[in-house]
């Protein structure tokens, strides 16, 4: 199935190549402001760390109208500017592809990790396209812990602003680290190293028609190597910084992508989490240094509406799975007056496992139940950023630890009812 | 005067009993028939229902959103027993055409004839109830959720017509399907569509005439898209 990825042209451009060693992948669609610059930070990193092994850069296209794949091809670097301690025995190959599948980051990663495959790669990369604040020591730190280290899998540690990557700090950390018993703090960064047998595994999995070919590649990637017991850690890579919005995203579309991805492995790994007791650190390489972060202006008024909406007209969905003394509780919380407005951690961790279980019972059609999450959500991001408006980064942090504690506090309510048949039992807790 | 008794009384009275006589087979085939129905339609219910709480049908009618229908119209306690219900019924109705078509009475077998043949009507009207009622749910909740994620005002306004007008459209194909009075409904259904449209056209245009004088500005001479204050990525 995966031979089909590849056309003809491409085949015969790898052929030209030769075998190479590493793999720099990097999605894109309509990226055409930020991604000649990625592609000269991958091209310096591996020029600089690397210059002993054969490497190759792969852009995996969507299908831009911007001129995205022109930059790229374009993007070259002025080796005299670069001062190389050594000098590169081989030269950095690229490659501009466009990917085929349903479009999505995750069709694009498995284009990239067929070339890897292709090309006989030890160590694969992927980095985002909308970076601003990629430099290439990111090259090394994610792709080292797998060349030199004998990790599988690398995971991004960055220094993101408080109110960037809320769906990360609302469910997909403190939910993974509860499940799974890794704290991996940026589940779903969207720059990754691993080694090739791990972009093999995720290759020969029947996975690409799903969540998977969207937003779901990331916690797909990063469930799958932790359940599956390759080992992992994690790169500290600095700020995150990017283009402020991803082109067409739609808030409801994207957490159907994330959050239904994490509920369905969730099934896909029954036999595994509910063994795991506790999570545990793991290990973090680089020197986590001090960075300054943009502000993200955030309309906090907006938030609160659309949560006050959600209770008021979804009701009737959320009855079906949601008890009754929770959604009391959901009411009593869309009633408060705005300066103090809070959605407390152990409602949210206990909403998050209501929308669980109803995802594994099929209590409504998936989409809708997921979408339905999308007004609570926003309740949460306004909580959130009210109760954090003065607090730093360290003081969010800690707030961010406490959630992941509560989620785990309230998983054995989660694997007690996850057997049991919608309406057996349903908890007041 | 003997041969007067013999004629007009006694004749008459063998005659009726001759045809009690005839008649009574087939009146006792009918009891026995019905009582044989209710009691054989009460053994499959119980078996049915037992069976299908078993093979977790609840469960599989809870996700398809068919018991959420069934408990909003009082139907019964669950699918299950809503199931073994239908068969307790068809059980029933057998042999209430059974025990009819055992009378020797022309009418009765007219009337087992003719049920036989508007049996396909009525199961297929039934179909398109079914059928309609779950798409009415499904794209009522569509909407709503949809609407509210993208903070319309009037999103259960929304969502409730939706299912309405579905549902509109499932009633009149069933009972179209059934026959009844099809051009009657048809021309009803057409002027109360047109009605409510005309009636939303007419309180759009005169109660909102701002509104409407803008949305058709916005259509047609579209402002210069702005940046929004909210630049929050979420993942």
């Amino acid at each position: 199935m995966s031979q089909e990825l590849l056309t003809d042209e491409i085949k015969q451009q790898l052929g030209g190549v030769g075998p190479v060693e590493i793999v720099v992948g990097i999605p894109s669609y309509n990226n055409v402001r930020t991604i000649g610059r990625v592609v000269q930070a991958a091209q310096v990193g591996l020029l600089k760390y690397f210059p002993e092994r054969r490497a190759l850069i792969v852009n995996s296209d969507g299908g831009s109208k911007d001129g995205t794949r022109q930059a790229v091809e374009e993007a070259n670097v002025d080796s005299q500017q670069v001062l190389l301690v050594r000098h590169a025995l081989y030269p950095v190959h690229r490659l501009t592809t466009p990917y085929h599948g349903i479009p999505g980051k995750g069709s694009a990663f498995r284009t990239i990790f067929r070339i890897a495959e292709e090309v006989q790669a030890t160590a694969c990369a992927v980095v985002d396209s909308d970076l601003r604040s990629i430099t290439p020591e990111w090259i090394d730190l994610l792709l080292r812990p797998v060349l030199d280290l004998e990790f599988d899998y690398v995971a991004p540690y960055y220094k993101r602003h408080k109110y960037d990557g809320t769906i990360t700090n609302s469910i997909i950390y403190p939910l993974t680290s509860a499940l799974y018993g890794r704290r991996i703090r940026q589940p779903i960064g969207g720059e990754f190293g691993m080694a090739a047998r791990v972009a093999r595994h995720y290759l020969g999995r029947d996975v690409w028609n799903t969540e998977v070919a969207g937003y779901g590649i990331d916690i797909w990637m990063t469930t799958t190597a932790i359940a599956e017991g390759f080992k992992v850690c994690q790169s500290y890579l600095g700020a995150k910084i990017h283009d402020a919005k991803d082109p067409g995203a739609d808030l409801s579309t994207m957490l159907v992508q994330v959050v239904g991805s994490v509920f369905r492995l969730m099934e896909d790994y029954m036999a595994v989490w509910p063994r795991v007791a506790a999570s545990e650190a793991v290990p973090l390489f680089g020197f986590p240094f001090e960075v300054g972060l943009e502000p993200v202006p955030v309309n906090v008024a907006r938030m609160r509406d659309s949560f006050r909406q959600g209770c008021r007209d979804l009701t009737s969905v959320y009855q079906a799975f949601v008890p009754q003394g929770r959604l009391a509780e959901l009411t009593a919380c869309a009633a408060l007056a705005d300066d103090v407005f809070v959605l407390p951690d152990e409602l949210w961790a206990n909403l998050v496992y209501d929308f669980a279980l109803a995802y594994h019972r099929r209590t409504l059609d998936r989409g809708h139940l997921v979408k339905s999450l999308t007004p609570l959500y926003l309740g949460w991001v306004a909580s959130f950023a009210g109760q954090t408006a003065y607090e730093t980064g360290a003081q969010v942090e800690d707030r961010i630890e406490l959630l992941r504690q509560v989620y785990e506090q309230l998983k054995p309510r989660l694997i007690q009812e996850w057997g049991l048949e919608a309406g057996e039992k349903r908890s007041e807790s | 005067m003997r041969q007067f008794w013999e004629w007009s009384i006694q004749g008459p009275l063998r005659e009726l009993a001759q045809e009690a006589l005839r008649t009574l087979p087939g009146l006792i085939a009918t009891v026995i028939l019905v009582a044989l129905g209710f009691i054989v339609g009460w053994v499959a219910k119980q078996v049915v229902y037992r069976l299908l709480r078993v093979m977790r049908f609840d469960r599989l009618c809870d996700r398809l959103g068919i018991s959420a229908v069934i408990e909003g119209l009082g139907l019964a306690r669950s699918s299950s027993y809503l199931a073994g219900q239908v068969v307790e019924g068809l059980f029933v109705i057998t042999a209430l055409l059974a025990g009819l078509n055992a009378l020797p009475s022309n009418i009765s077998r007219n009337l087992v004839e003719r049920f036989f043949t508007y049996m396909p009507h009525l199961l297929a009207a039934l179909g398109v109830l079914v059928l309609g009622t779950l798409i009415s749910r499904f794209l009522g909740r569509s909407v709503l959720i949809a609407s509210v994620n993208a903070h319309i005002p009037s999103a259960r306004l929304l969502g409730g017509l939706t299912r309405f007008f579905v549902l509109s459209l499932t009633v009149v194909a069933a009972l179209d399907e059934l026959g009844i009075s099809r051009t009657t409904i048809i021309v009803a259904f057409a002027i109360l569509f047109g009605g409510v449209v005309t009636a939303a056209a007419i309180a759009f245009g005169l109660g909102a005439r701002d509104l409407a004088n803008d949305v058709l500005k916005t259509q047609f001479h579209p402002p210069p898209k702005q940046e929004t204050d909210d630049s929050l990525r979420h993942v």
